[in-house]
């Protein structure tokens, strides 16, 4: 099979998802944002769906909150308040920033008149040390109490460790084939690896992994094409934007690396197998998170990730897309622009909003930083 | 040997400028229209440095377009961004030069050079109006002076009134009271020069402020604002009646470097 017929399989309108789980007769749990307990949803026999990262207009959702707020999370609101994700059976919302915790305050008001479960997920700051893993786990006992209630179904450790093993080794594949993109980005284009990624959030895990070993396999076949653009390394919550991805392409830049939430640090971490407590061991995981601007990590290991992976990939250099008002990584920024400074790695910083139509600032900002690269 | 004709243009949001050079480096004919991106101010300007030079468009042996209408202008070989422009047109304006201020129509950049007048860095402004163009068209709207006596109005002044918004909305509004309490006019226009350069400064220090400093893009022309940045900078700025110019011949000796490649197959 082509590799272009395999990358087409993982092009799916996100209707389309709804409507064929809808057809299977299963039930769909909303998610936001990463390092949520899918594993737990997907245990249940249910669907766990990312809900975040929509573009479009936010107009009722300003009742809720300020303009200076977090776009990413107003468009969720948005989307809870016209009725599209009412096809939900329930929806989970962690506590990992200020904004997504009013969100959840918020979806659980308006979903009390809807009839829709509200699966809150608190998450101990302190995620590293015992105490933090033990708040973790009674969180997520309560979280499975509540699918199990919306399911109808037992969620055994059994199922919860099925689950955690098709999970890992999805992630496995991911990294491989971020490595692989990296090849050949005359075929994975920003596009294309955008659209790859960031649907593992919505399409059936199995289903994808199956679509995502016959790419890699195809990838692995094919003969390299030497790279005349530049080689970028990408970092922020999210760069699903098409008119993003279409610039990047326009400029001749290939993404050899991300550190992306959307994308590399939903992946990048494994959870722990065969721990005889694999609800402790998705607890753990949370402590296992390195450099993630929506964990609490003091040592702000980010950068340092950052400039490895521009080191091992080759890397011309680094594009900070800040989501605006996204305030995690708007601390993290001057951290991380220094420590590249004094590494001498080339980095540019552009903000984007989910409302955004017009991309010109982004695209003279991409396209001067090529040039200049 | 026949000179080698290239043309670069720059359309901006209010301006369309072009410059039509020989052998990269000899100004044959420039030209700018108050006609910026949208408009028919590319296609008249790049008639009329033609019409200059008695010339037709087949003359020319390559075009770059830059400015936010860069994408419009079908007739060039090649697009390239306007600070990639403005480091190439200032360096050949005023030599070698360490840090240039651009402020255009809707946004202010500033970039850093190295020592070879590569850009080594470079910031813009985001989606505001504050510390561009549009700010002092706002500004000069509400208290009915023309731009072009901006400068001249800043250097009568005795004082400067404190504009402390940067947001051209609320500075607005805050400039209205400041004449209905009857503040004079020069004040009032030195403080909006202060207002911006605070602004400009700002964003100039995010990568670092380093002598040779120059200034281009249209507001460049307004001396009130060179001399507030100069003191906000400590710097002094350098400014060319050509200043406006420097992303046109950016464009046009990248376009002659694009002809030379091409020649050779590149």
């Amino acid at each position: 099979m082509s590799i272009s017929t395999i990358l087409n399989k993982f092009d799916i309108k996100h209707a389309d998802i709804i409507k064929k789980y809808q057809e299977e007769g299963k039930k769909i749990i909303g998610c936001s944002p990463i390092h949520l307990p899918v594993e737990l949803v997907y245990a249940a026999g249910m669907a766990p769906m990312g809900i975040w990262g929509s573009y479009g207009e936010i107009a009722r959702a300003k009742e809720y909150f300020p303009a200076f707020y977090c776009s990413i999370v107003q468009r969720i609101m948005e989307m809870v308040l016209d009725g599209t994700l009412d096809v939900l059976s329930g929806i989970m919302v962690s506590t990992q920033c200020d904004s997504l915790k009013a969100l959840g305050q918020n979806i659980k008001r308006v979903y009390k008149e809807k009839n829709i479960p509200y699966i809150h997920v608190a998450m101990a700051q302190h995620r590293k040390i015992e105490p933090g893993v033990d708040f973790n786990e009674i969180q997520y006992r309560k979280v499975k109490a509540q699918l199990e209630e919306i399911s109808g179904n037992e969620i055994t450790d059994e199922k919860i460790e099925e689950a955690i093993k098709l999970y890992n080794k999805s992630k496995v594949l991911m990294q491989e084939f971020v490595e692989l993109a990296a090849k050949h980005p005359d075929v994975i284009t920003p596009s294309w690896r955008s659209i790859v990624l960031v649907n593992a959030n919505y399409m059936d895990r199995a289903e994808y992994t199956e679509y995502l070993e016959e790419l890699n396999a195809a990838l692995r076949e094919k003969e390299v094409v030497p790279w005349k653009g530049v080689k970028i390394v990408t970092t922020g919550i999210i760069t699903n934007s098409h008119s993003l991805n279409e610039i990047f392409e326009e400029n001749d830049m290939a993404i050899v690396e991300d550190e992306v939430a959307q994308e590399s640090r939903q992946f990048r971490t494994l959870v722990d197998e065969n721990t005889g407590n694999p609800i402790r061991a998705l607890a753990k995981y949370l402590g296992d998170i390195e450099g993630c601007s929506l964990m609490y990590d003091p040592d702000k290991l980010r950068a340092d990730m950052i400039i490895d992976k521009v080191k091992k990939s080759g890397a011309d250099g680094v594009v900070y897309v800040q989501a605006k008002f996204c305030d995690p990584e708007e601390f993290d920024y001057p951290i991380f622009k220094k420590a590249l400074e004094k590494e001498g790695i080339k980095l540019v910083m552009i903000e984007t909003d989910q409302q955004m139509t017009n991309f010109e600032q982004a695209r003279t900002s991409l396209q001067t930083f090529a040039e200049m690269l | 040997m026949d000179k080698v004709y290239t043309l670069g243009i720059d359309i901006g949001s209010t301006s369309s400028k072009c410059a039509i050079i020989s052998d990269g480096v000899n100004i044959e004919s420039t030209h700018i229209i108050y006609k910026g991106a949208g408009t028919d101010g590319m296609d008249i300007v790049v008639k009329e440095a033609l019409e200059d030079l008695n010339m037709e468009p087949s003359d020319i042996k390559a075009i770059i377009s830059t400015g936010y209408g860069r994408k419009s202008f079908e007739a060039a070989d090649k697009t390239m961004s306007e600070l990639s422009c403005h480091a190439k047109g200032a360096s050949f304006i005023f030599g070698p030069i360490k840090t240039i201020i651009d402020i255009g129509g809707q946004d202010a950049k500033v970039i850093r050079l190295d020592d070879n007048g590569q850009m080594q860095n470079f910031v813009m402004n985001d989606k505001c109006a504050a510390g561009t163009g549009r700010f002092l068209e706002v500004m000069s709207n509400v208290l009915h002076v023309s731009l072009d006596d901006f400068g001249k109005y800043d250097e009568e002044a005795e004082d400067k009134a404190p504009i402390s918004s940067t947001c051209a909305v609320f500075a607005e509004s805050e400039v209205i009271s400041q004449l209905a309490r009857g503040q004079d006019v020069r004040s009032i226009i030195k403080g909006i020069h202060q207002s911006v350069a605070t602004r400009v400064a700002g964003q100039a220090k995010r990568i670092g402020v380093t002598p040779k400093v120059a200034m281009t893009g249209g507001v460049s022309r307004n001396m009130g604002i060179v001399r507030a940045l100069e003191r906000e900078l400590d710097v002094d700025i350098a400014v060319s009646d050509n200043s406006q110019l420097a992303g046109a011949f950016g464009a046009a000796i990248f376009a002659y470097e694009y002809y030379l490649k091409s020649m050779k197959g590149d």
